[in-house]
């Protein structure tokens, strides 16, 4: 499918000297980067390092100030990016772009649908075709299969298939793991050797530097714009790649724990049942600590958390807020109880993009900023917003400025104003760190403990394991929406953790010793 | 809302509405004249209140179609009470709460059933047309003439010692329009419920996880657009001083273009009390403008079609371009 490779080390595509500026913004400046045949080249940097405009420029969508593309030996010039994907250079974005009414095969084949000699769509032969692709690539899903009932992880191969059915010999990827589980990102790490061992130069952009280990062969750095360095993996250490990212020292990862879990419990949950996701999960939340929630995706985490909040429907269960028996039977009801849930999709489900920083702040306690009969204070609103701006350091310009136009760590900032303005007293965060840079990471972290430490219970559920070791003080793991243990973090590891979630580890309850 | 985009669209539209008057002053006699501007805010006027009613719908991310035939049901009623010797207060009570059980019967398909706006008021439309043409058998009836004075009689009338008019008045039906338009923009605007459906609009997921009564405020929003309505209906119908089982028929297409034209956005989140008065006074300025240059009324449809289409395709430009 792919011309062999006569020399695995040639260069594919180099650029040299780009630059580009926005009004107000020099997002590239005199950046050069090569990728060679056959290899994974991983591209770091902070939100705003440049990486995105890189690959823009690179798949046709932008065009270049200055600089040069050198294809294959060639300069080239791409004008769009169907002509960047004609001549081989293909983007999977973050946001997949297939149709889901469609099947796999349909979709792999979307807009170049091969024709019968009736000038009809010939589903026979893109049925075929799509079925060698997925073979090719070791992949068990059928061309026939709807893509909407795929899960996410699976929708991703497709999109990878769709690309190469376009003989594509430039593969861009966009943070592809960040919404797959530990054993899909595997199977996708297979897919890409299987690429690599084709031909097919890589290029991987990623915030999860953990993982790059398993694929990577080089690493380039970008910084505010610039590049900073490239280097085979593995000839830097991780510490010194996060240094040159940030361009500071970062001492540690996750900020020092100085929160004490009391033995006052917050929460109680006994034997939970909700949908099919969620079969009999019991826990407790003690006031000032991070409990950690940990399970494969599918395991039933959110779907827990979503069935406390009374976000979806409970079948049984009993829920227990200071000993007292609670119904949240709607997300008010929770909020009532000062229950709050920071979803995992900040822009789907937390924010109003649309609407102010403010309006944001204020939406789940608009009571608090409204005088009698309704009629809202402009002046408490502006007063809630100054406050929470400058304790939880949100960079905006106004008040009002559009959420839409704020960074991803200061949307975070303003999901979390939100629930302190509500003066909650359990923070559910789903996924608190996903899509934010290294800096921001450490930013919410601390005002994790911050919480924990003023006496708040806080939930989080996380997919990346180290930031459940580094965060938590306990951790409960599910496993097909069962408890599958409650492990104290300080004596338990990675491998612990996965084995339950897995469902292979042995029933234990170390709990805490109250 | 924030911003100053948003300004700019009231710059944008309010600049129309100047040049459009300029246009029309100097091409058309008589139309800047006392009498003029008044006899044109009064036909402007329920366009008006029907375009606030459905921004309202609108900026929940929905849709009320059937303003016309709740206009036509709530007018026929209240005549109909009237002819059954209520007082004229009683009977126009009787139009207005029936268009607030229609908003409410609207807003229940769709917030407990769970239907698109569109199919749900598709549906009441007809239903609504249904009925009122059932009880009258398609007849218009003349009501009480006490009934027609709040259609009919203006404010601050003016008559010189032999009894020449000097200044007709301002109409009732304008100055309750200036009221509707002053209360319902703040409480769309100053008030929790305001923010409620801006909310529900702008991303209703979000609204509901943090714990906004989704529902209601989506109950309220009809109930505005059903109780504006039935205002129009009844007002229509002292003008009248007859019931209209057949009456505004295609209203609700005016009402939303109005909206529209005001740079509220059908997906949602985004519209005021303000665009909707400027919208409707567009339309109110091209239809009494045309009319007086000789323009056809087929023609004037042509004419605000493309208003519809270019305020649209303006404010999509300039997204693209931000």
């Amino acid at each position: 499918m792919w011309p062999q490779p006569e020399d695995m080390s040639d260069v594919l595509l180099k650029v040299e000297g780009i630059r580009k500026s926005f009004p107000g913004v020099l997002a590239l400046d005199n950046v050069s980067f090569e990728l060679r045949r056959g290899e994974v080249h991983a591209l770091v940097g902070e939100n705003g390092a440049g990486k995105s405009t890189l690959m823009k420029i690179l798949s046709g969508v932008i065009k270049p100030d200055r600089g040069t593309i050198v294809y294959k030996g060639e300069p080239v010039v791409f004008h769009s990016a169907v002509e960047a994907q004609a001549a081989g250079i293909s983007i999977i974005f973050q946001e997949l772009n297939l149709i889901p009414h469609l099947t796999v095969a349909q979709n792999i084949f979307v807009g170049r649908e091969p024709l019968t000699l009736w000038r009809t769509l010939d589903e026979k032969k893109m049925k075929t075709d799509a079925q060698a692709i997925l073979s090719l690539l070791n992949l068990k899903i059928s061309p026939s299969a709807e893509v909407r009932h795929l899960p996410i992880s699976e929708q991703q191969m497709v999109e990878i298939a769709k690309v190469l059915s376009q003989k594509s010999e430039v593969l861009i990827m966009d943070e592809p793991t960040s919404a797959l589980t530990e054993s899909e990102i595997t199977e996708l790490f297979k897919v890409i050797h299987t690429l690599r061992d084709h031909g097919v130069g890589i290029i991987y952009i990623s915030h999860r530097l953990e993982e790059l280990k398993h694929i990577v062969d080089r690493l380039s750095i970008f910084r505010d714009g610039q590049y900073i360095s490239t280097n085979p993996y593995g000839a830097v250490s991780l510490k010194d790649v996060v240094n040159a990212m940030v361009g500071r020292k970062l001492e540690m990862q996750f900020p020092p724990r100085n929160n004490v879990p009391t033995t006052e419990v917050l929460l109680e949950v006994n034997h939970l049942a909700a949908g099919t996701r969620v079969k009999d999960v019991s826990f407790k939340l003690y006031r000032g600590e991070i409990l950690g929630f940990a399970g494969l995706m599918g395991s039933g985490r959110s779907e827990v958390a979503r069935a406390v909040f009374g976000a979806d429907p409970k079948d049984k269960g009993e829920i227990r807020l200071l000993g007292n028996l609670i119904h949240t039977r709607s997300p008010s009801d929770a909020i009532r109880q000062g229950i709050a849930y920071l979803p995992e999709n900040r822009k789907q489900d937390g924010l109003a993009v649309l609407m102010g920083m403010s309006e944001n702040l204020t939406m789940a306690n608009i009571p608090a900023i409204s005088k009698k009969l309704g009629i809202l204070s402009p002046a408490d609103e502006k007063a809630a917003a100054v406050q929470y701006t400058e304790s939880l350091q949100i960079k905006t310009p106004r008040y009002d400025q559009k959420v839409n136009n704020l960074s991803g760590g200061n949307q975070q900032k303003v999901v979390v104003g939100k629930w302190l303005f509500n003066q909650s007293k359990i923070l559910i965060f789903d996924e608190p760190t996903r899509g934010i840079d290294v800096g921001a990471k450490y930013a919410v972290y601390q005002l994790m403990e911050r919480l924990a430490r003023e006496g708040v219970g806080i939930i989080m559920i996380s997919s990346e394991l180290p930031e459940i070791l580094g965060m938590s003080d306990r951790v409960i793991v599910l496993h097909e929406g069962r408890l599958a243990a409650t492990l104290n973090t300080p004596e338990t590891d990675q491998e612990q953790i996965l084995s339950f979630a897995a469902g292979v580890g042995q029933p234990q309850q170390p709990g805490r010793s109250t | 809302m924030s911003g100053r985009r948003i300004s700019l669209d009231k710059v944008f539209t309010f600049g129309a509405v100047v040049i459009l008057f300029a246009v029309f002053s100097v091409t058309a006699t008589n139309f800047f004249t006392v009498r003029n501007l008044l006899t044109m805010a009064l036909q402007t006027s329920t366009i008006t209140m029907m375009g606030i009613g459905v921004t309202y719908v609108i900026i929940t991310a929905g849709i009320d179609l059937s303003i016309g035939s709740v206009i036509a049901l709530t007018g026929t009623l209240a005549v109909m009470a009237a002819n059954v010797g209520c007082p004229t207060w009683l009977a126009m009570t009787v139009g207005l709460v029936t268009g607030i059980a229609c908003g409410l019967g609207n807003g229940l398909l769709v917030t407990h059933l769970r239907l698109p706006p569109f199919i749900a008021t598709l549906g009441t439309m007809m239903i609504f047309r249904g009925v009122v043409l059932t009880i009258t058998n398609a007849n218009s009836n003349p009501a009480p003439d006490e009934f027609g004075n709040l259609g009919n009689l203006t404010l601050f009338k003016v008559a010189d010692a032999e009894g020449t008019t000097v200044f007709p008045g301002i109409s009732y039906i304008v100055l309750i329009m200036i009221a509707m338009a002053l209360i319902f923009h703040f409480l769309l605007k100053k008030t929790r419920i305001g923010r409620y459906i801006y909310s529900i609009g702008s991303n209703e997921e979000a609204a509901r996880l943090s714990g906004i009564k989704v529902s209601q405020a989506k109950l309220v929003a009809y109930v505005v657009s059903g109780f504006l309505s039935a205002v129009v209906g009844v007002l229509l119908a002292s003008r009248m001083v007859t019931s209209q089982p057949n009456g505004g028929i295609g209203y609700e297409l005016n009402a939303i273009a109005a909206s529209v034209i005001g740079g509220t956005s059908l997906m949602g989140g985004i519209g005021t009390v303000g665009g909707a008065v400027v919208g409707s006074f567009i339309i109110g300025i091209l239809n009494t403008g045309l009319t007086m240059q000789g323009a056809s009324y087929f023609a004037q449809q042509i004419v605000i079609g493309c208003v519809v289409i270019g305020a649209v395709a303006i404010d999509q430009l300039r997204n693209r371009r931000s």
